[in-house]
């Protein structure tokens, strides 16, 4: 196609376009005449489309029928908004190793205040939805204060290492003391 | 025959034709809804049968349409704070409104209907009844043949000119509100009709559309 009948086509699609204007918001005799440079077949197509392609409505059960589920799902919207749910995410700090301290005197038991186990370390660091978690535990305010306590309470490790770690403990206090650990 | 117009408006004092101005026809209703999403319900009634219409030509069935615009309109709610009126003068009439955001949404949703199957919609005899006339038998007969004859036509186009055209004629939308449907340039659409028309005009002096 050539710049000159591209252009040509063009002048065309905006002819078309004006008619469809004049035929879509104005009715009969006042719509005016259309323009005459417009192919009538253009013309003709545009009227029988009008007509024909009519709008249909869905039936009165179906609406009223989604009409109550908007509804409903509406409710369930401004409740969890109301409750918090559409709070944001906070990420908790995240511990990181101390590199500085050397291995001597690193105790993986004492380290950091509550990290139970040191090989959960990673998953310490995911967010929590904290309106979310609150409003599940919101039964109480005991329950969230319990939540809390579990998380933070110190705790014995089961890994291996804390386990290692904790024997190779165990052995100097009972050859230093010559008796049982504390 | 009497047909709903939506959001046009004739400015006062302009011999030309009607402008579409929906920028701000809509702000109070989105804005109550943003508030209160149980106000959502005034869009729902306006959008409806547009929605709906717009499902039915596309998927050519019923059931399927009432899926697709209930899903439609389920995603709108949920997602109505993603809405952003971002239309400004230069852009044109109608550009970025809160029905063309919504009918993006049917599109695609649409679209995800119609990929769920390989069949084509076929005529939409119900579509036909509906405007024939009751009291004229004959008459009747005759303009339900030239509906469904006018709807294969439009049926058989390639998916963006079919969408055009029932966007154009059904929801009778402005050539600015198609282009942000269908995310093409203004100028895109209005190729894009002009072809659809002269296929559709081919297709209809060919015999009837093979009836």
């Amino acid at each position: 196609m050539t710049a000159f009948e591209r252009d040509g086509s063009e002048v065309e699609a905006l002819l078309t376009d004006l008619y469809l204007e004049s035929v879509l918001t104005r009715a009969g005799a006042d719509r005016g005449p259309a323009d005459a440079r417009l192919d009538p077949a253009l013309r003709a197509v545009s009227d029988r489309l009008r007509r024909d392609l009519v709008r249909v409505h869905p039936s009165f059960r179906f609406e009223e029928r989604l009409a109550a589920r908007l509804a409903e799902a509406a409710a369930g919207l401004r409740v969890s908004a109301a409750a918090g749910g559409e709070g944001s995410v906070i990420p908790f700090a995240r511990i990181e190793t101390p590199a500085s301290l050397a291995p001597d005197d690193f105790d993986p038991l004492s380290f950091g205040a509550g990290d139970t186990d040191l090989d959960d370390r990673p998953e310490r660091s995911r967010p929590l939805l904290i309106g979310g978690a609150l409003t599940s535990a919101a039964i109480s305010l005991a329950g969230a204060a319990y939540v809390a306590w579990r998380r933070t309470r110190p705790t014995r490790s089961r890994s291996a290492m804390a386990r290692a770690a904790r024997a190779v403990r165990d052995a100097r206090i009972a050859a230093t003391h010559g008796g049982w650990p504390e | 025959m009497v047909r709903a117009v939506f959001g046009r408006v004739k400015p006062e004092g302009e011999a030309g034709p009607a402008r579409v101005t929906h920028l701000d026809r809509d702000a109070a209703l989105v804005a109550a809804a943003r508030h209160d999403r149980t106000h959502f319900d005034a869009l729902y009634r306006k959008y409806l049968a547009q929605v709906y219409s717009y499902a039915y030509y596309e998927l050519g069935d019923h059931h399927e349409a009432e899926d697709a615009t209930e899903r439609t309109f389920l995603a709108a709610l949920a997602n109505l704070e993603r809405f952003e009126e971002r239309a400004r003068p230069s852009d044109g009439d109608g550009a970025s409104t809160f029905r063309v955001w919504l009918f993006r949404i049917a599109r695609n949703v649409v679209a995800n209907e119609r990929r769920g199957r390989r069949r084509h919609p076929q005529a939409p005899l119900d579509a036909a009844a509906l405007v024939s006339d009751p009291l004229d038998i004959e008459r009747g007969a005759a303009l339900r043949d030239d509906v469904a004859a006018a709807w294969r036509a439009v049926g058989r186009l390639p998916a963006d000119r079919r969408r055009a055209i029932v966007l154009r004629f059904v929801e009778e939308m402005s050539t600015a509100e198609i282009a942000g449907v269908l995310g093409r340039s203004e100028g895109a659409v209005r190729v894009l009709i002009h072809r659809a028309l002269r296929t559709v005009a081919r297709d209809l002096d060919r015999g009837g559309s093979r009836r």
